[in-house]
């Protein structure tokens, strides 16, 4: 009895040691099943996609331990890893469809800010093709996702990684300087924006195709309309048809953009339908692809209007910098353009590069380029009806006319002075 | 021209005066001279910038609009008066056209030949029909037409915003600018002979005194 109780012993510590292992797997599996996943994808794996690329797929632990998807784990995004089905044998056919697809897996959780995403010109670029427009995991990376406090030094990062040159001049420029020396503006301690500030973080607009930006400056600026209204005339007019950074990026290149504008719907004409025909309808006027002549504007906005039925198509026309660049180098108030020559005077460079525009649906301006002369031209009086500048885009034969009247108030006296001495020199003779 | 004037027939009688011009007239009449000059001074400055330098465009602006509100408070001085006042006829349209061309022409025809004759002015000046059929004409366009569409138009300038309905209504503000500059030349030239004009009077002073004194220096 005794000898069987020990062979029993013996047998169930041999047993309890060989089931030891399998009970403790069992658990960790259960209790953390990311390191399941990280058994395996800690190592340095990879995977050939059908493009021919070799996607890694290590990942740190440490990276995604801190994470803030750690909580929710590998298959809280990996889904079909959850139901079993690992997809190690599925074939991807490049590393973009991929991250495509987990754009979807993203807007699973982050319906809101996935919608703000869809609205975006990044979003747009993506619907168009563009292998470089932006999805999820390229701004917040695949497995290192960090809170949106670690977005907010002044690293630049992601956006910088794609918009460096721009970056780079807004490091430079009066928002990032104060970002850098701890928010501090004119001994004022104020929230320097960073990009998402004045572009959003998700719903990335085309800044420059409608008033958002001035608005968006405004949003911030709350006195800035009031300060205008104070020494400039017509502010109101200004801050409409001037962009802030014509004047506040003081060294930029500056150039007026003349919008295809229905003036019956107030929208910008093309705005995704309809677009591609008027640019083709451009290209078809302006056939030596030198510029709209004025002419060749007039007959534009005529052909569009037209063809609409029930459109009245106008240009807008908005002082802009030349670059996406310039519009960053936001200079401190003190540096702002503020000399009305700058832009008044006849010849001012501030006229000397004009584009016409058409607005997509996201916002983005298709340009082509037009005659400077479209701004003082009498042919533009009604297709530039909405663009003056006093003195700056003078109507040239309106000079003419001022001389002829100069000419013509002086040849009056002129002419009947002289027309009395020579009555009376004829009746003298007589 | 002066001495042919001096010789006139009417200029070597002695007569009664036509009171021509009562005081708000000449107030009126005075100021618009004035703020006519300053307005076309500055208006100059803000179109030719690059041309003139006599003061900063900023100036030149503050300065073009507070004259051109002086300038329309000063039109419904005259306006408010006429209105009231029965030398209104002045400014009446004469019914018959044919008429009135044939007064016109005759009226011409005295500046271009009859004033250097020392010929009797063919329009006998009167307190209720003062002005010639060409300076009814004129008078009658400049201060009905030219001047409201002027200040109009200067208006809309002044404040773009508050007027856009109306800027967008006229055709946009190109429009506006382009009406305005075209009613601008007009006042160029119509205040050069103008000024001139006023140098045929019975003497070249004349009508520079009646302005002032309100009395005909000289009538036919």
């Amino acid at each position: 009895m005794k000898t069987m109780t020990t062979l029993g012993s013996l047998l169930l510590a041999a047993a309890m040691l060989v089931a030891l292992p399998v009970t403790t797997s069992a658990a960790e599996t259960a209790g953390d099943p990311d390191a399941k996943c990280l058994k395996c994808h800690s190592k340095k794996l990879k995977k050939k996609l059908e493009d021919g690329e070799t996607m890694f797929l290590q990942i740190s632990a440490e990276d995604f331990g801190q994470s803030v998807h750690q909580v929710i784990g590998c298959t809280g995004c990996h889904r079909d890893v959850a139901k079993g089905k690992h997809p190690s044998r599925r074939p991807i056919a490049n590393r973009r469809e991929y991250s495509l697809k987990h754009n979807e897996t993203c807007s699973q959780c982050h319906a809101a800010k996935y919608q703000a995403y869809e609205g975006s010109v990044h979003a747009s670029l993506v619907a168009e093709g563009s292998p470089n427009a932006p999805v999820c995991s390229d701004c917040h990376s695949s497995h290192s996702i960090q809170e949106q406090s670690v977005y907010e030094p002044v690293s630049g990062e992601p956006c910088s990684s794609c918009h460096e040159a721009i970056y780079d001049a807004y490091a430079g420029s009066v928002h990032g300087q104060a970002r850098e020396h701890g928010n501090v503006i004119r001994e004022a301690h104020v929230q320097a924006p960073i990009c998402s500030g004045c572009h959003q973080a998700h719903e990335v607009k085309a800044v420059a195709a409608s008033d958002y930006l001035r608005d968006t400056c405004l949003d911030c600026h709350e006195t800035a309309a009031v300060a205008h209204e104070e020494w400039l005339p017509n502010a109101g007019m200004h801050l409409k048809s001037v962009s802030c950074a014509a004047c506040h990026s003081p060294m930029a290149e500056r150039r007026v953009d003349l919008q295809l504008y229905d003036k019956l719907t107030r929208m910008p004409v093309g705005q995704g339908e309809g677009d591609a025909a008027i640019a083709d309808r451009m290209r078809e006027i302006d056939v030596s692809d030198d510029g709209l002549t004025p002419f060749e504007l007039w007959k534009l906005v005529r052909a569009s209007s037209r063809e609409g039925g029930g459109t009245e198509v106008t240009l807008r026309g908005r002082m802009e910098v030349a670059t996406g660049v310039e519009a960053h180098r936001l200079a401190p108030r003190i540096e702002a353009v503020r000399s009305c020559e700058s832009c008044h005077e006849g010849g001012a460079s501030a006229f000397q590069n004009v584009t016409v525009s058409i607005s997509g649906s996201d916002g983005r301006k298709e340009r082509f380029a037009a005659d400077k002369r479209v701004l003082n031209s009498v042919v533009s009086v009604d297709s530039v009806g909405d663009f003056y500048a006093p003195g700056g885009t003078r109507i040239r034969v309106l000079d003419g006319l001022l001389v002829l009247a100069l000419v013509g108030g002086l040849a009056v006296p002129a002419g009947h002075i002289a027309l009395g001495k020579y009555l009376r020199k004829k009746s003298g003779k007589n | 021209m002066i001495t042919a004037a001096m010789n006139r027939p009417h200029n070597r009688r002695k007569q009664e005066k036509i009171y021509l011009h009562p005081l708000p007239v000449r107030l009126w009449h005075w100021l618009n001279a004035l703020g006519f000059v300053l307005l076309i001074v500055t208006g100059f400055q803000i179109r030719y910038m690059d041309l003139l330098g006599l003061m900063s465009f900023e100036t030149a602006v503050r300065l073009h609009n507070w004259v051109g509100f002086v300038v329309i408070a000063n039109w419904f001085l005259w306006f408010v008066y006429y209105l009231f006042s029965e030398r209104v006829t002045n400014y009446h349209p004469d019914l018959d056209p044919k008429s009135f061309f044939r007064r016109y022409f005759r009226q011409a025809g005295y500046y271009s030949w009859g004033y250097f004759q020392g010929e009797e002015r063919p329009h006998k000046v009167q307190p209720h029909d003062k002005f010639n059929p060409m300076q009814k004409l004129t008078y009658q366009f400049v201060m009905f037409i030219s001047a409201p569409v002027t200040f109009l138009t200067g208006l809309m300038m002044w404040d773009v915003e508050r007027f856009s309905g109306l800027i967008e209504i006229v055709g946009g503000l190109r429009v506006v600018n382009t009406v305005h500059v075209m009613m601008f030349i007009l006042f160029v030239g119509f205040i050069l002979v103008h000024a001139y004009m006023g140098f045929l009077g019975a003497k070249p002073s004349s009508h520079f005194k009646e302005m002032f004194t309100g009395y005909e220096e000289d009538h036919d």
